[in-house]
């Protein structure tokens, strides 16, 4: 770089500087102020400028200028990823303020859906998380389409779903299906399961795994808990099974009898005499979890 | 009923497997040819072309519909969808859109209080937005915003938006909710509405407007009230039908439909739905738009105390059918009717549709689609029903009125909604009355069958009576005609019944016993047929008391405390 434009840069740099303190000084309280001078000065250190951020954010709900410089700081590929994630905290802090910061959330919205596709990583997981919150129809539109095609994808598949689960209308329960399906890895699957949780129609899914016994206790667990939101009589059913069951899992079994004890019907129970009888087998010979939970539902159906 | 409550007729032509990309270019295609009837056609939320669709994808259809009718002059019958989008509309993109269209069509006064609910609507979640391509989502900071879009439409009208220019001013306060960059858009509203404002007659503010413009309470709609300048246009909203008697469609389709309530108490359409006026409304537990599915069940508790103070609560019922009944099972549905101060007791009533949600989505119309088993999109509709479970009458889209849905309750109760080519609705009889009628006319008929023709055949009659030691009976002719005038009256009620409840099987049963009867006493058939022709009659008599059942076979109260 020549000496002239070093000079140009610099005091291009310097006027920057001088008017967003100029307008910072005009409203803000003087320690946010300081703060967000320091904040936004690209002459600062990494770890001064971070540090200031976190005083900045009244500044931001303050003054218009205040609000384009820590956006600005935040759009910027060239400054250092720590302080453009000290900014988006800075600005995801004083959103909380809702009424103050109504004038700022155009702008704001707008420059998210701007670094959502930030070659950073970290920083674009987190702007599409703000955004999802939102139920941003550009982040889910991005995200659908990321698993469409996982050239696109802006996020793993397993966070993809997870922000997805934000909003139930988002049409990504096809796209968890086939995931369970056909599992990228082991995690993407877990989140599919989560995300299907809320689906009437995934039933079958979840009846499937739930009695398959090669499949992960996890994904077990995960499928009795969303059995017991869209079908707690089917769930009762399955319950009954896996605890007369003695090759199960104790884990599982332990899980069976607690939704047994927690939400069944209390007249079913009391005269089911198989039922009754194997729980109280188990109150003697089996791992001290399942112990437990059979005292406690031989307790509350006076066994 | 193929679609009772359609506005504009479907488009099958259109392939509703579309690409997002290739709808966009159906719409601009509509647009080059002016083609709004097009256009407004696929804004019905039923249209199959929402089919699948995540919400998002259907906020960019809608909202790209809403910007070509903007381009060629938003037509006077797709005003309503404008009104709708303003009215309850949460998301920021289709109100930015229908605040533009609606600036395409003609300027009119009432539009005023509809933009100022979307400014409410809207504060404290304005967003940038991007009308220059399909699907764009603004990123930068010069874009609009959906208060820009209603602020400029607002100066707009100018001062036909009289009416609301001091809630107007009142934004400009600090904290309103509207954006600091927006107050220049906002003064120059308000200079333009105060420039030489024009008060609407009767009063200096209009306060929540829009439900002036509906059909006020027994004018049906489309029928301007004389004088009232406001309803000249309102025949091309469409938010409230009526329907006379002789135009409802029966509800024989949806009778067998099976619901289970809020305790879990399984009952059909058949059973709930008739009998009695009722007054049913659309929701799922799951809907995130404040403005639609939770403020309607919250109405619908206000509708609730209003038939309570109006004496009516026993006589017209109340429910709400969840759209998605697949989730909202009884716990969920009982959990929202509490927390919306709803009555629930064995005459209201919180529904999910056990054998799904198809059946009443074509018998009602609804207004409503799905991806998988989840709502995507859905309008505000309520309908209140007649005592043989026939609509007669719908609110949908705008917010309504709850004293105009309890009138049009209490109107088809009060047999005053007569029609043009029908008879009015006839209200079922109390449930002892029906008891006691049949009774009576089945004994009626056993009697005059039975009746002896002559003196000579008292006499045998009565010497047996004499033998049982019971004292005997002078011949009484009389009573021959006595009891013809009772049987006749059972026949009458018999018709009654059948008519409150849409069904005429009990009535021809009936009917033909008293003819067998009287055929039988004027000698036209032999003695033995006495008894069939009785039969016929407690046949006829107990099929229209098992039709209107419902009346007396409701469960145990299970009323909110507070109620």
């Amino acid at each position: 770089m020549s000496k002239k434009r070093r000079q140009v840069k610099k005091s291009t740099a310097r006027r920057r500087t001088t008017s967003r303190k100029r307008a910072i000084s005009r409203t803000a309280a003087p320690s946010a102020r300081g703060a967000l001078a320091v904040a936004t000065s690209a002459r600062q250190t990494v770890r001064a400028r971070v540090a200031a951020m976190a005083d900045a954010t009244l500044a931001v709900v303050d003054d218009d200028q205040a609000l384009q410089s820590m956006l600005a700081v935040l759009r910027d590929r060239k400054e250092p990823i720590k302080v453009r994630l000290a900014a988006l905290a800075s600005l995801q802090a004083a959103s909380f303020s809702v009424v103050a910061f109504e004038s700022c959330r155009t702008d704001y919205t707008a420059t998210l859906r701007a670094v959502m596709d930030d070659p950073n990583a970290e920083l674009r997981q987190r702007v599409l998380g703000l955004l999802m919150r939102d139920k941003d129809g550009a982040a889910q539109k991005r995200l659908i389409a990321g698993l469409e095609s996982p050239a696109k994808a802006l996020v793993p598949p397993e966070k993809a779903l997870q922000l997805l689960g934000y909003d139930p209308h988002a049409d990504a329960y096809r796209l968890a299906r086939k995931i369970v399906k056909d599992p990228p890895n082991e995690t993407a699957k877990r989140e599919a399961l989560r995300l299907l949780g809320a689906d009437s129609s995934a039933r079958p899914v979840f009846e499937k795994i739930l009695r398959d016994k090669k499949e992960a206790p996890e994904y077990r667990r995960i499928s009795a808990s969303a059995l017991h939101a869209i079908a707690p009589d089917v769930l009762q059913k399955h319950a009954r099974e896996i605890v007369l069951d003695s090759s199960e899992s104790e884990d599982l079994q332990a899980a069976s009898l607690t939704a047994i004890a927690q939400f069944g019907d209390a007249d079913t129970i009391s005269g089911d005499a198989e039922l009754m009888k194997r729980v109280g087998r188990m109150r003697s010979g089996a791992s001290t979890k399942v112990k437990q939970t059979a005292k406690r539902l031989l307790t509350k159906y006076g066994q | 009923m193929t679609n009772a409550c359609s506005i504009v007729p479907e488009d099958d032509a259109i392939d509703p497997a579309l690409s997002e990309d290739q709808f966009a270019v159906l719409v601009d295609a509509f647009a080059q040819n002016s083609d709004a009837g097009a256009l407004t056609s696929l804004l019905r939320e039923s249209h199959a072309i929402y089919d699948q669709r995540s919400t998002a994808a259907i906020v960019r259809m809608r909202g790209w519909i809403l910007l070509a009718l903007a381009q060629v002059g938003l037509p006077a019958d797709a005003v309503i969808f404008a009104l709708e989008e303003l009215d309850t509309g949460h998301d920021g993109y289709l109100v930015a859109a229908a605040a533009r269209a609606l600036r395409s069509s003609d300027p009119r006064a009432e539009f005023a209080p509809f933009l100022m609910q979307a400014v409410g609507n809207m504060r404290y979640r304005d967003e940038a937005v991007a009308f220059d391509a399909y699907g764009a989502y603004a990123t930068a900071a010069d874009a609009t915003t959906p208060i820009r879009e209603l602020l400029i439409t607002l100066t707009w009208l100018g001062p036909l938006a009289g009416g609301i220019l001091p809630r107007l001013v009142e934004l400009r306060a600090p904290g309103s909710g509207v954006s600091k960059k927006l107050l220049a858009d906002l003064d120059r509203a308000v200079d333009a509405i105060g420039r030489d404002r024009v008060d609407p007659p009767g009063g200096r503010s209009w306060g929540r407007q829009p439900r002036a413009l509906r059909a006020t309470p027994g004018t049906p709609h489309g029928v301007p009230a004389a004088g009232n300048d406001c309803c000249d246009w309102r025949g091309s909203l469409g938010d409230v039908l009526r329907w006379p008697f002789g135009q409802r469609a029966d509800s024989d389709a949806v009778r067998p439909v099976q619901f289970e309530d809020h305790n879990g108490t399984p009952i059909s359409y058949g059973e709930f739905f008739t009998g009695q006026p009722s007054i049913v409304a659309f929701f799922y537990t799951r809907c995130d738009n404040p403005q639609k599915c939770s403020l309607t069940v919250a109405k619908l508790a206000r509708v609730q105390r209003q038939l309570a103070e109006r004496g009516l609560a026993g006589q017209v019922r109340t429910a709400a059918i969840t759209y998605d009944p697949g989730f909202d099972l009884p716990s969920r549905l009982l959990a929202y009717g509490r927390g919306r101060q709803l009555v629930m007791d064995g005459g209201h009533r919180l529904l999910r549709a056990t054998s799904g949600i198809e059946p009443l989505r074509r018998h009602f119309g609804l207004g409503v689609n799905f991806v998988e088993s989840l709502v995507n999109r859905h309008r505000v509709e309520i309908y209140v029903l007649d005592a043989a479970g026939r609509i007669g009458a719908s609110f949908s889209r705008l917010h309504w009125d709850e004293r105009n849905v309890v009138d049009a309750a209490a109107a088809l109760l009060r047999d005053d909604t007569p029609g043009p080519t029908g008879s009015p609705v006839v209200p079922s009889p109390p449930a002892r009355l029906r008891t006691a009628s049949t009774v009576l006319g089945t004994l009626a008929s056993l009697g005059v069958a039975l009746f002896p023709k002559c003196p000579i055949c008292w006499l045998t009659y009565m010497s047996a009576l004499g033998l049982s030691s019971v004292l005997p009976v002078p011949y009484s002719p009389w009573w021959e005609a006595a009891l013809l005038a009772l049987m006749t009256l059972n026949l009458a009620t018999v018709w009654w019944r059948g008519l409150a409840s849409g069904r005429m099987a009990g009535f021809h049963l009936a009917a033909a016993g008293a003819v067998v009867i009287v055929a039988m006493k004027v000698g036209l058939l032999s003695d033995q047929a006495a008894m069939p022709g009785v039969l016929l009659t407690l046949a006829g008599s107990l099929a229209t008391v098992w039709s209107a059942r419902p009346a007396v076979s409701m469960p145990a109260s299970t009323s909110v405390p507070g109620h």
